[in-house]
């Protein structure tokens, strides 16, 4: 055995050591578990609808009998957009344009069996729909129109068609495998195209086009480029913020409610995941604190070797480095340990996720090892820099 | 290293002494290789201050020591740390030996670091001195005088030019004694260094070149 460990070993306090393993066990697990949580609940609020992040709102105005009655438009205008814009709370307005031509669709799902229906488009400003722009966008002349459809309605035909009628249920995938006949007419003219649709949403309650497409399509079949905007749709900085509740009562609108509360889960799910983070860091800080008082006193007892060793030639760091070695050993198997702890637990609530939410994809888990690897060096080179200066003042004894 | 120079250096507990008699504290004194020192003291002195003091343990001292006319105050670690490998040895009157260790294993922890010695070498050494048979015994269990012995193995076993022993003798008798300074004196040949020894009475019977009274 290496004669400078077993002199140095004297000491040692098991207890002392263990107490930092464990704590700090405890302390990496919660951290690791926590940021993973974060990781894999973001996915499941991102799978819902990768196309709309949590802080857009969707806003109209409140209709009314009397609205009905006075036949008050609906519309925004100009000058209520520009308010709405300067509120604090929003970031930034973009406006809903409603096709102003006809519109109809028909889904062909086998030879013999399909659908069509009279419908509308509508489109919001591009960088409010996060879909790669490749998949994004319009080629004048082109054929080929993307499209996002609410999630609704394959719900509408998986619960409701289908049941009935014993027909296969579609996934998401199924169906953007499949094409969309869409006939448009408008002005005396009448064009087919094909619909490719990118997506489904939950949160857009409407079948969305991209900007350039309509802005086209409006002024070819219906001559118009502006169609006074009934909804719009705003990005907040803080969706729990109450402002925006009471702005948009004052102004009699209306917001999609439920995911406002939606948007107010993941800000508290945020919230949790962060205090539960801080209190895991909170125990690795301590359990720090009680492997750098466990060294600090090891070496204080083993003063005198630490001395005679730097006395017949053994350099600082030769004499540092069993204990250093030491500490990173522990850190090193406290991670290890961690993270199977980490996975353990996350295979049991993974299970829970993809009971309740099928189509949810598994996130990696190369954020939290990183984030866990980052952690590991970090404290290595704190308990490094620790144990040398600590070696040092014995060899700078102060006389 | 070719000469230790201590010029005008002294002990700051000493600064307030009047009619201070030394004839190296205050003074200019130089120590050459190949040459053999004895430096002889009465108690309380500042003999063993003296070894720490060129060993970089203790700087509590005014004036200037210099090794090669270089001021060893401003040496680097990395610097004490090579000299301590490869110039300078010292055999401290306190031994410094490691209790929890054998005898063998105090001498292990010096030669695997300098690699000086052979196990051959050491054996024979052990031998000499009597205590061939106490070489695998616990430090903690062997009494003054063999642990002096250990402790001069130990000091033998790194290349040096200049060997301080402070007291090496203090608990052996005069066979021991006098193969201690054999010893000694054949390997500082060997290797063409300075000895510088140190005694407050009993010394070992060499031929110094010179005799200091500290």
């Amino acid at each position: 055995m290496n004669l400078v460990w077993k002199l140095l070993r004297q000491h040692i306090s098991i207890p002392q050591f263990a107490g930092f393993f464990f704590a700090n066990l405890v302390g990496m697990t919660i951290i690791l578990l926590g940021l993973q949580f974060y990781t894999d609940t973001q996915a499941i609020y991102q799978s819902e609808d990768s196309f709309m992040k949590a802080d857009y709102l969707i806003i109209n105005k409140r209709i009314g009998s009397l609205t009905t009655i006075t036949g008050k438009s609906s519309a925004f205008t100009l000058p209520e957009v520009q308010d709405l814009d300067q509120q604090e709370f929003v970031e930034r307005v973009g406006l809903f344009t409603s096709s102003a031509y006809d519109v109809k669709a028909t889904f062909k799902l086998d030879e013999g069996t399909s659908f069509s229906t009279e419908m509308f488009f509508e489109s919001v400003p591009d960088e409010f729909v996060d879909v790669k722009s490749d998949d994004w966008g319009y080629q004048q002349g082109s054929h080929e129109v993307p499209i996002i459809l609410p999630r609704n309605y394959l719900d509408l035909y998986n619960f409701g068609y289908a049941q009935s009628r014993n027909m296969p249920k579609l996934s998401e995938g199924i169906l953007s495998a499949i094409r969309l006949k869409i006939d448009l007419a408008g002005q005396g003219m009448r064009d087919e195209y094909e619909g490719r649709i990118v997506g489904f949403s939950s949160r857009l309650n409407t079948i969305l086009v991209p900007q350039q497409f309509m802005d086209w399509a409006n002024e070819y079949y219906a001559g118009t480029k502006t169609v006074a905007p009934t909804r719009l749709i705003v990005e907040v900085n803080n969706p729990t913020d109450d402002r925006i509740t009471s702005y948009l009562q004052d102004n009699d609108y209306e917001t999609d409610q439920d995911k406002l509360d939606a948007s107010k889960q993941t800000f508290l799910l945020r919230i949790i995941v962060a205090i539960v983070m801080g209190v895991g860091l909170v125990i690795s800080i301590l359990s720090f604190y009680i492997l750098m008082l466990s060294v600090y006193l090891l070496v204080e007892k083993n003063s005198t070797k630490l001395e005679n060793l730097l006395l017949i030639g053994y350099s600082p760091t030769k004499v540092s480095m069993p204990y250093q070695l030491l500490t990173i050993g522990l850190n090193v198997l406290v991670l290890a340990i961690a993270i199977v702890a980490m996975l353990a637990v996350r295979n049991v609530y993974l299970e829970m996720f993809e009971s309740f939410f099928p189509d949810f994809e598994t996130p990696s888990i190369t954020t939290t090892l990183l984030a866990g690897v980052c952690l590991l060096v970090v404290v290595s080179i704190l308990n490094v820099i620790a144990i040398k200066s600590k070696v040092m003042s014995i060899w700078k004894r102060k006389d | 290293m070719k000469e230790i120079v201590l010029e005008h250096t002294l002990p700051k507990v000493f600064v307030q002494v009047k009619d201070l008699q030394s004839e190296v504290w205050n003074q200019t004194v130089t120590f050459e290789k190949e040459r053999l020192y004895l430096v002889e003291a009465n108690s309380g002195t500042g003999k063993s201050s003296l070894c720490s003091y060129i060993f970089g343990y203790r700087k509590d001292y005014e004036g200037r020591i210099l090794f090669d006319g270089a001021d060893i105050a401003r040496f680097k670690t990395s610097q004490w740390v090579k000299i301590r490998q490869k110039s300078l040895s010292l055999l401290w009157q306190e031994l410094r030996l490691f209790p929890e260790l054998t005898a063998m294993e105090n001498v292990d922890i010096k030669n695997k670091l300098t690699g000086q010695q052979t196990k051959q070498q050491i054996e024979t050494w052990f031998e000499q001195l009597g205590i061939a048979d106490r070489m695998h015994a616990k430090i903690g269990r062997m009494s003054f005088g063999q642990q002096q012995r250990v402790a001069l193995i130990r000091a033998l076993c790194q290349p040096f030019d200049f060997i301080f022993v402070d007291e090496p003798i203090s608990h052996l008798d005069d066979t021991n004694s006098r193969i201690v300074g054999e010893l000694l004196t054949a390997e500082a040949k060997r290797q063409g260094a300075g000895v510088i020894v140190t005694s407050i009475g009993k010394h070992i019977e060499l031929n110094y070149d010179k005799v200091l009274k500290l």
